[in-house]
């Protein structure tokens, strides 16, 4: 079913085999994505594929371009070439919001504060298609408005329960802990329907109880059906949670596995103990 | 009721009272101005104030809330720096003139609905034109811009005399709705309160729609509000549009009352004042905008007649000119004691209806 992409490393000693392409359901895509910051090669030839219904982890050591990458496949950074998919949809050079409505939601390693906002109206802002985002409706069709505003605001309270933060729905979003602001983010993701989640370490930061809980909802999400892709530093996390897991190393994918091919790959520790470099 | 947040402060959900007065704070702030109002109309009653006085102070100052909500649009929601709040009155102004001044170089002498109807138009199609290669940057380059185009503005007004009339004015304005059994004063207060009303009413709605979440999740953290799906380019401009045009009404309202108007107007001081209103009534809040507004006005016009009390006159101390250094300490003191502005917004801004238990009320 899958084959490997077949890419040679530039470093003697390091074989880098690139992801499992040709998934049967791929619901994000991309081939060959590249992006250099001056003369740094952050992001050199990655394809990837995430199949829907999966969780697919994402792992590699600091400045492997993890994030750079979240950011090309989300526009917010600008590609130097490549090509990128969401649901066949072509989202390569669309503007962030344009990628957002095609079905790919995000979240950030530094949890964004919503300063003057309440939890409740935070999760608010997540629901896509709002009627009441235009100024006109507010008047012509009032009625609409409240109807969707009612029922997005009962979504939250649900979505909020479930993730047993429901307390805090009066709170500024301001006054959150770390952790509850990642819970809150996740929970405001996923009011935005999203075919695929792209979770920026979901978990640094927070302590182990909330860790655990965080684990526990989305995985529970995913039995539901959520598609996630997820960078993630504690492996313990990314390794019981995800699978397949991709490892990219120099801003190339070095391998893709189950966890434990991963766990037992010579080249995964030798990236990780710094020994990839020329 | 899950009114309780924690907060402390918050005593809501009680009665007509409470649901105005939220905080101690506000409570004071509130009784604060209802102590200046009975001070006013006492001293006019006693006729130390004259009524037409008042009645053309409080036009003034009216214009003044409609700056300010203007630029609480996009300051205040958007989080847009602005710094060309004169440029935008003044187009409104000028717009207004121009087309119902007879002896204006147009010579038009059109009804002052028209020049109201022009002051929009003229604003939306400045601000687009502003916004275009500013709302996609960062938010400093706005402000630079704006900057810029105060001073474009200004010059093009006074160079441009054969459309404008340049350094000499434009005088023979039409006063608005003479026919009213009402003096002019009083006219023009009741037309100002109108359109605070209107704007106030349209505002009001807008902030606490899912459109006014929108702007205040991008005033805090744009990348997110993309990151949702939201085109914030497009909502950066609505604001910038929808502010300019309320500062472009203020400015259209001014010149049927000032009766003249020349580039001298376009001063920066009264983009400057304006900043200090929404800051000092509270940054993104309606109620402040009105307040910090009158507030400004009262300090600058009030501080007029220091020298006529007979205790600084016999000290011999020369006030008047000082009136900047007032409006300066009064902000020292508003950012010591209420940092987030006299009457900051709501904790929680939702449509109404939305929460059950308001739908059931």
């Amino acid at each position: 079913m899958t084959e490997h992409a077949g890419q040679t490393g530039s470093h003697e000693d390091m074989t880098y085999e690139g992801a499992n392409l040709g998934k049967s359901d791929p619901v994000l895509r991309t081939e060959d994505l590249r992006k250099t910051f001056g003369g740094l090669v952050a992001t050199d030839g990655v394809s990837v594929e995430v199949e829907r219904g999966s969780i697919t982890g994402m792992i590699g050591p600091n400045g492997a371009g993890k994030s750079t990458l979240f950011n090309l496949i989300s526009g917010f950074y600008d590609l130097d070439g490549g090509r990128v998919w969401v649901n066949d949809t072509e989202v390569t050079e669309k503007e962030p919001h344009e990628t957002a409505q095609s079905g790919l939601i995000r979240t950030f390693q530094t949890p964004r504060r919503l300063e003057g906002m309440t939890v409740r109206e935070a999760m608010l802002v997540g629901a896509k298609g709002q009627t009441g985002e235009s100024i006109l409706p507010l008047w012509l069709s009032p009625s609409k408005v409240t109807r969707e505003e009612r029922a997005n605001v009962e979504r939250a309270e649900r979505l909020l329960e479930r993730f047993e933060i429901a307390h805090l729905i009066d709170q500024p979003s301001t006054d959150l802990s770390g952790g509850q602001l990642k819970l809150v983010e996740l929970a405001r993701a996923f009011t935005a329907d999203p075919d695929v989640m792209l979770l920026d370490e979901p978990v640094a930061g927070v302590n182990p109880t909330l860790a655990n809980d965080i684990k526990r909802f989305i995985r529970e999400l995913n039995e539901e059906g959520q598609t996630f892709l997820i960078i993630e530093h504690d492996m313990p996390f990314i390794m019981d949670l995800a699978d397949p897991v991709i490892v990219l190393d120099q801003g190339k994918v070095l391998m893709e596995g189950t966890p434990d091919e991963v766990r037992s790959d010579q080249r995964v520790i030798d990236a990780y103990l710094g020994g990839a470099g020329p | 009721m899950s009114d309780d947040t924690g907060t402390g402060t918050r005593t809501r959900g009680r009665g007509f009272v409470d649901s105005l007065v939220r905080s101690r704070g506000e409570r004071n702030v509130l009784g604060g101005v209802a102590v200046v109002a009975v001070g006013i109309l006492v001293l006019t009653a006693l006729g130390v104030v004259r009524l037409p006085f008042l009645l053309s102070l409080l036009s003034l100052a009216g214009m003044y809330v409609l700056l300010t909500l203007g630029l609480n649009v996009q300051w205040g929601y958007a989080g847009l720096i602005n710094f060309s709040v004169a440029a935008f009155w003044g187009i409104g102004a000028y717009s207004a003139a121009l087309l119902s001044a007879p002896n204006s170089p147009l010579g038009l002498g059109l009804n002052p609905i028209v020049g109201f109807v022009a002051a929009i138009v003229v604003s939306a199609i400045l601000a687009v034109f502003i916004g275009i290669p500013t709302l996609r940057l960062r938010e400093d380059y706005l402000a630079i811009a704006s900057l810029g185009l105060a001073e474009v503005v200004r010059r093009i007004i006074l160079n441009e005399e054969q459309w404008t009339a340049g350094s000499s004015g434009i005088s023979g304005i039409p006063r608005l709705l003479e026919g009213l059994p009402l003096t002019q004063n009083a006219t023009n207060l009741a037309v100002v309160v109108v359109l605070i009303g209107l704007v106030y009413a349209f505002l009001r709605r807008v902030h606490r729609s899912p459109w006014g979440r929108v702007l205040r999740t991008i005033r805090s953290d744009e990348d997110l509000a993309k990151a949702l799906g939201k085109d914030t380019y497009a909502y950066k401009m609505q604001a910038f549009v929808l502010g300019s045009i309320i500062m472009a009404i203020a400015g259209a309202f001014y010149v049927h009352v000032n009766l003249y108007i020349d580039p001298s107007d376009l001063i920066p001081l009264t983009t400057f004042y304006i900043w200090v209103a929404v800051i000092l009534g509270g940054t993104g809040s309606n109620r402040g905008a009105v307040l910090g507004a009158a507030t400004v006005i009262a300090i600058r016009e009030g501080t007029r007649f220091l020298n006529d009390v007979q205790a600084f006159a016999s000290l011999g101390l020369n006030l008047a000119p000082l009136r900047l250094l007032f409006v300066g300490l009064l902000i020292i003191l508003v950012v010591r004691l209420r940092p987030e502005g006299l009457l900051p917004p709501r904790d929680e801004l939702i449509w109404p209806g939305a929460r059950r238990e308001e739908g059931e009320e």
